[in-house]
Parts: C-alpha cells; structure tokens; sequence
C-alpha cells in the first residue's frame, strides 16, 4: 500500500465575522463613507442610499413603496401635488420646503412618512448581496434632507427587523415569493390591519404588490404576511415548474410595471439552468444574514 | 407646526414628565426619544411599549362598540398603564397615510397629572400630523 503524499486543500475562503462586527456587521463601505462623511449616493443590488456628510438622508428601494406613493395612496397628497414637487425640485433640498409651505403638508407628517420610508427602504437596500455597492460622490436627492439619522442607527435597526422577522415566522419564502392563501378549517381572528393584507393574497401578488398595493411600507407587510404564515393562513405559492415565470404575471395592469428586481422573479429560465449556484448562494446570504 | 423633536420637548414640559418617545408599534422602532429611558434603555423601552400598543390596537374587546369601529384605524385612543412610582400613557397618532405610531410619554406618579398629560398628548398628537 502507498501512501500518496498531498498537500492539504487550501482553506475555504472565509469572510472575517469578526471585522464585519466590528464595522456594524451589514456593510463595511457604508459605515467607511460615514467615518469619512461622505456625500453621495451608495447604490446596492436592492435599493440606494444617500448620504450627506456621512448621515443617511434618504434611501430606495425597488422592494418598498416610496414615499410618493405612501403619500398619496390614501389621498394625504393628491398625485398631482407631489408630481409638482418632484417637478420644480431643480435646486436639491427645495421639495420639502415646498411640500411643506404649500400648506400641502404638516412638517410633522412629512417627517413621520419621509422617516418610516427611509428605513423601510433601507432594510431591503442593506439586504446581504453578492455584489458589491457602488459609491457616487456628489450626489444628492431631490427631496433634500428632512431628518438625517446616523449610518449606525440604519444599520442597528436593519438588523434589528431582520432578527424581529426571524422571532415571528424562521422562513424568508413568503418575503418575496408570490403569495396564496391556505384553508383553514378554523382560522383564527385577523386583525384588522392583517386582514387588509390577507385581502389581496390571491396567488400572484408578492409582499413588495401588497405594498404598493397598500401604500403601506413594506416591511410592515413582511411582519403582517409572516404573522399570517406563523397563523397558517398564508403560505408561499408552491411553484409549478413550466407555468412558473416567464408568463405574464400581473393580474392588474394599472400598476405601471415597475421594474421586477431579480430577487422578485419566481425561478426564471436563466436561474433554472444553475439551480445550484443559485441555492449555494442564498444559502451563503441566509449564513451571512445569522 | 411642530416636528417630531419638537413634540417630543413638548411632552416633557408637562408636570413630572420623565421621558418621552415616538415608537412604531409594527417595527417597534423609536422614531424620536427625549429624557430618561423607561428601564434604562430607550430601544428596549420602544420594543416592550410597542408590543404593548400592537396588542391594544388589534384586538376587537378595546373596540368602540358602535358602527364606525371598523374605519377607525387604530380603534384604541391612548392606553394608560400606572405602577408604584409613575405612569406611562400611550397615545395613538392618527395619520392620513398608513403608519402605525403611538406617543409614549412617562410621569414621575408623585407629580404627574394623568388628566391633563392625556389632554395635551392627544393635542400634541393631532398637531404632529395635521401641523
């Protein structure tokens, strides 16, 4: 018998847990541009966050309603007055004057709705992802800055909801896959603000439609949907491959078809073909996300 | 026309207010905090008082009985809480777009007036949103 002699396999490249704590622990860049206050725009796979003098003043996401539509989904601003504001906000930092002198708003709503849109925006930009963010200095919003919050709260506070999601119901499924309702022979009492959610499960929509739907931010949908999956009564579609994706998918054509994040996207045909690289990497993004 | 900040340093001029905080009752997030933290830690203070507030706020027994419970969102007003040493008062903030926050405002018992903090936290909290 002969014994081979082979040098051991270099060790798995693994990312230093430690250093990610030290920094806040959801991303390094982020708590570097606030150390150096910078001023920009931090744009991630999932949503942007702007920063003015290393505060965050804004943030967006493609997975959370912004705060035009919070604001006037239930009729706080009529569309056409926040259209003009957006409009004649051609020098950065006038829009929230102009919302505000207009009489249009009380300066207390507008910082209520601007802050809860921020974070909101901000637990899906921050988001674990595989690629990198993209820093342009310089940049500034329209809306100027109405309530600027530290870099560090943004970040405790995003891992905060996720650790809040976690506790109500352990599995991310329902966050964006399409949704639809299971029988219960006897199901429990909704409350009243679930029940406005549980009304438009309907086996197509995802949280982020519920959302928009709603004009309610969206991470407040995510607590509403998990707390109906954790009660049974809502569960993510099961898929069917080869009716699954490509299709069609919206059952309501006035949404304006925003543009699907990848992540929204129920199995594409791409993602078919590597279904391992694509488990291997949320696997990476849920160990990360620990 | 206040903001947060301001409404919140209003709320501490009343008579033996001890700290007081803006808290998102779904994320339990402090949204704004001034003066002590009730248990020493405002965070943990927002989470606890804001589990408090989301179990007020759903269920149907805290529900005004008549036709118009149901537009009512929440259907809770304010909830008051008293121990040996102080009073908490919780007041709901009614807004045109969907939110979900409350003002949490805590008195020293020996000089509060629970009357008139639940007065003025329900002015306070009309302002904030309607300016």
């Amino acid at each position: 018998m002969t014994v081979v002699g082979t040098t051991p396999p270099p060790r798995l490249p693994v990312r230093d847990k430690a250093a990610r704590h030290r920094t806040g622990g959801v991303s390094p860049m982020l708590t570097r541009l606030a150390a150096e206050r910078a001023t920009g725009v931090l744009v991630r796979a999932s949503g942007t966050l702007y920063l003015a003098e290393g505060r965050v003043v804004h943030a967006e996401s493609p997975l959370a309603p912004g705060l035009g539509v919070l604001l006037t989904a239930h009729g706080t601003l009529d569309a056409r007055a926040w259209q003009d504001a957006v409009d004649r906000a051609d020098e950065p930092g006038t829009a929230d004057r102009l919302l505000v002198d207009g009489g249009r708003l009380a300066p207390g709503a507008l910082e209520l709705c601007h802050l809860s849109a921020l974070y909101d925006a901000a637990y899906f930009a921050l988001a674990p992802s595989s690629t990198p963010g993209r820093f342009r200095y310089g940049a500034t919003h329209w809306l100027g800055s109405v309530h600027p919050v530290p870099v560090g709260a943004v970040e405790h506070e995003t891992l905060r909801r996720r650790a809040l999601l976690h506790r109500i119901w352990p599995d991310p499924a329902t966050d964006s896959a399409p949704l639809e309702r299971l029988d219960t022979a006897a199901a429990p009492a909704v409350a009243p603000r679930q029940s406005a959610v549980l009304a438009r499960v309907d086996g197509l929509r995802t949280a982020t439609d519920i959302a928009r739907d709603l004009g309610r931010p969206a991470f407040h949908t995510l607590v509403a949907i998990r707390r109906l999956a954790a009660a049974g009564l809502v569960a993510p579609r099961t898929a069917h491959p080869g009716t699954d994706g490509s299709g069609p998918e919206h059952p309501d054509p006035g949404h304006g078809a925003p543009a699907t994040p990848a992540r929204l996207t129920p199995v594409g045909p791409r993602t078919a073909q590597h279904p391992d690289i694509a488990l291997l990497k949320r696997v990476r993004d849920a160990l990360e996300a620990l | 026309m206040p903001g947060i900040d301001e409404c919140l340093l209003e709320a501490m001029r009343l008579p033996g207010a001890r700290g007081a905080a803006l808290v998102d009752w779904t994320s339990g997030l402090a949204l704004g905090t001034v003066g002590e933290p009730p248990g020493g830690d405002h965070e943990a203070a927002a989470a606890e008082a804001a589990e408090l507030a989301r179990l007020a706020a759903e269920q149907r027994a805290f529900a005004p009985g008549d036709a118009e419970a149901e537009d009512a969102d929440p259907p809770v007003e304010d909830l008051i809480l008293s121990n040996r040493d102080s009073y908490h008062v919780l007041r709901f903030v009614r807004t045109s777009f969907d939110s979900s926050v409350f003002l949490h405002l805590w008195l020293a018992r020996a000089d509060g007036n629970l009357a008139l903090a639940r007065i003025r936290l329900g002015e306070m909290a009309g302002r904030l949103v309607l300016g």
